[in-house]
């Protein structure tokens, strides 16, 4: 949403930018400023909810920006291929994406929070917090499903340990 | 504020946690601890308190912690434990089952997800083939169940018998005769083998096929009354499939040009197995005229055939005994399984099964085969389930030797070891004998013999015989550890366990045992009711039972008149009414009890005169004169022989006033002037 494209402004552009630009340049001739600019990068506004009227309900994980991982936050993904010397992190990244999209249909509208996956070697243990509306046997009917299906897909053991709430953990509203 | 909330949430789930299995709970309070803080209670009385006020902040006392508290919380980890359900079910307290059927259900549904997940994974190979592991994992890659050969050829009929598709491999056996090429011998055995293993019926996967066809069908009015027939032989299939005459293996063995020992085998194990044990018996004989030796297997269906040949036990044991002999003929090594085979016909055996099944023991042992859990099991039927119990000392014998070591499947009937055992020690209402028993489970892999119906049967049958013959505290003790982990307790289960506590004198324990039949769904089990309500208003109790009682009968009471979903209401009886008023009178509830004896009339049924007295010593201790004379007035409306006394009793005891000694005198004159044969009517 910038209002520069993302390139520098070069002086050879359309007369009246020049114009414009020379007009608010010091005296000197030669000597302008240009204006840098930069990609558009939103470091500011990544993964904050912003303030509201106060209506709007928010999880521990949604009011906490992201420079407060590590400090009020865990992360939500934890594999080994990002330490130094070990290879794959851009595989994990894929499968992680894959399996919080796969996670999200397949349990419709139950998920009360974003999903924690682990990885210890081979198994990959998918942590999740579910809502209480469905009946114990389908949601047993899901994991059971999910299991298989994740193996196969991926050719390692998951494991899926689920936790229940009966609503959403509300932290705050913002 | 963020806090607070956040607070008041978790102490809510907090308390929900603590409300189950409150049998546990109440007596780990009361005995020694399995907190090793000090302030355990104090955690109790907050969570109440901030249930009550959710906008303040009730700060828990500090917790002081023994020396060794670490080490004998990590040491009480060791072992199993025993609020957890079983492995496959997750930890949560939504998602645990709380009862025998509810644990099947959950775990049949986790095996159906399964079995969705499978046929995706079959119907779509293509998404799943890529080999990403390193080494490659085959278990966890698509099956290839299409046959790839085609033609008409002996390569591809023994590709499709390898695949298990028996129809497939019929029609292309009847082509391949057609067409005029020969078959081989060892093709053909293999043929007969795939039919009598699985009877000419479908194997698994073409039943699944069928299933999909049908419903992939137009709904035409053909199909639709084909499908209900298939669906009607498809379960008798599953039971035990009929070998029906002149099939596809009785077909095919007849035009074989040439046939050797193994096809004979093959289909007398075929006939044995689906039922047609006397064609066995002939195709036997033609084995025999053939010059052929049959092999061990084959010997073992004959040998357990034998009950459905001969009627008489004596012609079944002689029978055996010709079958053991051809095998010495043959020098064909008998293994355990025959020797199984023959004591599970020995017990049909009756009294001579008795007296020649220690002789087949030592036969085993003079041939140096090692028993298996089966072989016990038959001897312990022989001389444990017959209707003249005669006393026997085998069991412990049988005990010593189990209890030596660890033991591997090898019959299917393994499985029935422990359960047949543990039957047969409470015939014998031996407990220590039991408690045996449990030890040689639980030595190196015996456990694994139990799946989760045998397991909760053994249990069940531990814990009956546990209530007959053991201390109160034993008992408690024992529930506290076997509930919810080892085994969900049926009614039966709780009735015994009532009793025990009836004997031992020890019913202030009943509102936590309501609590737990609750929890597992027994709230409208109307004989179970009446049991505990009967237990509850027996005798007298001391003040704050009294409170815990009422308290029961009030949640007896909400369940009587809540109706479910589906269900009718719980209809009451004479004797439960009667049973809740006491209570209620007892702990000085005057409105409740009154309110219970009016459904007295919509039941009709009549209040005995102990109930009348009872509310009578209620409403004079909460000094309620009004409800003494509606009392009697109910008597008299019943046309009761006690009104009499009743009322001498409420002009007595009770202060009355003007108006209400004037209606107390007009009852009076109610009752005289009636007859005593109609039914009054109330006013």
């Amino acid at each position: 949403m910038g209002r520069f494209g993302d390139s520098r402004v070069s002086p050879s552009l359309s007369p009246q930018v020049v114009s414009w630009s020379r007009s608010c340049a010091p005296p000197a001739l030669g000597a302008h400023r240009d204006l840098h600019t930069t990609p558009v990068c939103f470091k500011t506004r990544a993964a904050r909810v912003r303030v509201g009227k106060g209506d709007k309900p928010v999880t521990y994980e949604q009011a906490h920006a992201p420079h407060y991982i590590a400090h009020r936050k865990g992360w939500l993904s934890l594999h080994t291929g990002n330490l130094d010397g070990e290879a794959g992190a851009a595989e994990r990244t894929v499968e992680d994406v894959f399996l919080r999209k796969f996670l999200y249909g397949t349990f419709p509208g139950c998920l009360a929070n974003e999903v924690v996956l682990k990885r210890r070697a081979n198994l990959l243990v998918i942590c999740l917090v579910v809502l209480q509306n469905l009946a114990p046997s389908k949601l047993y009917f899901l994991i059971g499903y999910s299991e298989t299906l994740l193996s196969h897909f991926y050719k390692c053991p998951v494991r899926l340990e689920v936790q229940t709430v009966p609503t959403k953990v509300i932290y705050k509203y913002l | 504020m963020a806090a607070r909330r956040l607070g008041g949430s978790s102490w809510q789930q907090m308390s929900l946690l603590s409300r189950r299995w409150c049998l546990q709970a109440g007596s780990a309070g009361k005995r020694e601890q399995n907190r090793y803080s000090s302030s355990s209670t104090t955690l109790e009385k907050t969570v109440e308190n901030s249930e009550v006020t959710r906008e303040e902040i009730v700060l828990p006392r500090r917790k002081t912690w023994d020396k060794l508290a670490v080490l004998q919380a990590l040491a009480s980890t060791v072992n199993r434990d025993p609020t957890a359900a079983h492995y496959m079910f997750q930890d949560d307290p939504f998602l645990m089952p709380r009862n025998t059927a509810n644990s099947r259900l959950l775990s049949l549904s986790k095996e159906s997800g399964r079995s969705a997940a499978k046929y995706i994974i079959k119907e779509f190979p293509q998404y799943f083939d890529k080999t990403t592991s390193e080494p490659n994992i085959p278990c966890l890659m698509p099956e290839n169940l299409t046959p790839q050969i085609e033609g008409v050829s002996e390569a591809a009929l023994k590709e499709r018998i390898h695949l298990r598709r028996v129809k497939a491999s019929v029609d292309l056996f009847d082509q391949l005769l057609q067409a005029g090429s020969p078959v081989s011998l060892e093709t053909t055995n293999s043929l007969l083998d795939l039919l009598c293993f699985y009877g000419d019926g479908e194997s698994a996967q073409e039943k699944q096929n069928e299933q999909k066809g049908d419903l992939e069908e137009p709904e035409e009015n053909t199909s639709e009354q084909r499908s209900p027939k298939r669906q009607f032989q498809k379960s008798l299939n599953s039971s035990g499939f009929r070998w029906r005459e002149n099939n596809n293996a009785e077909r095919i063995f007849k035009i074989m040009p040439e046939r050797n020992a193994h096809s004979y085998c093959t289909m007398i194990r075929g006939m044995v197995k689906h039922g047609a044990p006397a064609k066995a018996y002939d195709m036997y004989t033609d084995l025999l005229n053939e010059r052929h030796k049959a092999d061990v297997h084959t010997f073992n269906a004959l040998i357990r055939a034998v009950p459905y040949l001969k009627e008489k036990f004596a012609e079944r044991w002689a029978l055996v005994k010709d079958f053991l002999n051809h095998m010495v003929q043959q020098e064909v090594q008998p293994n355990v399984l025959t020797f199984n085979a023959v004591l599970k016909t020995l017990r049909r055996c009756g009294g001579v099964g008795r007296g020649v099944s220690l002789s087949v023991i030592q036969e085993m042992t003079a041939l140096d085969i090692e028993p298996s859990l089966a072989t016990y099991e038959h001897l312990l039927h022989i001389f444990y389930r017959s209707v003249e119990l005669q006393p026997s000392t085998i069991i412990a014998e049988i005990l010593e030797e189990v209890e030596k070591r660890s033991f591997t499947p090898q019959d299917p009937d393994d499985a029935n070891f422990f359960p047949t055992a543990m039957q047969a020690c409470c015939d014998l209402k031996d407990i220590k004998l039991a408690y045996r028993l449990n030890k040689s489970m639980e030595k190196g892999d015996n456990w694994k013999f139990l799946d989760m119906d045998r397991l909760n049967a053994y249990w069940s049958k531990f814990f009956s015989l546990l209530c007959m013959m053991e201390q109160i505290d034993v008992v408690l003790k024992w529930y506290k550890e076997m509930t919810p982990s080892l085994f969900y307790p049926s009614t039966r289960s709780m009735f015994d366990l009532l009793q025990a506590l009836d004997a031992a004198n020890h019913l202030e324990v009943i509102p936590s045992v309501w609590e737990d039949i609750k929890q597992l769904g027994f709230s409208r089990k109307q004989d179970l009711l009446e049991e505990l309500l009967s237990l509850m208003s027996r005798e007298e109790h001391p003040e704050e039972t009294q409170l815990a009682f009422a308290k029961c009968a009030e949640d007896i009471k909400a369940a009587h008149e809540q109706s479910g979903r589906d269900q009718a209401p719980l209809e009451w009886t004479g004797s439960a009414l009667g049973h809740v008023v006491v209570l209620f009178s007892r702990a000085g509830r005057t409105q409740d009890a009154w309110n219970m004896m009016e459904h007295f009339q919509q039941i009709n049924r009549i209040p005995t005169d102990q109930v009348m007295d009872e509310f009578l010593n209620c409403a004079k201790q909460t000094n309620c004169p009004d409800e003494a004379i509606k009392l009697v007035k109910l008597a008299a409306s019943f046309g009761l022989p006690s009104t009499l006394k009743l009322k001498s009793r409420t002009e007595q005891e009770f202060e009355l006033s003007e108006k209400q000694k004037n209606a107390l005198e007009s009852i009076q004159s109610d009752s005289d002037s009636s007859d005593s044969d109609s039914d009054s009517d109330r006013d």
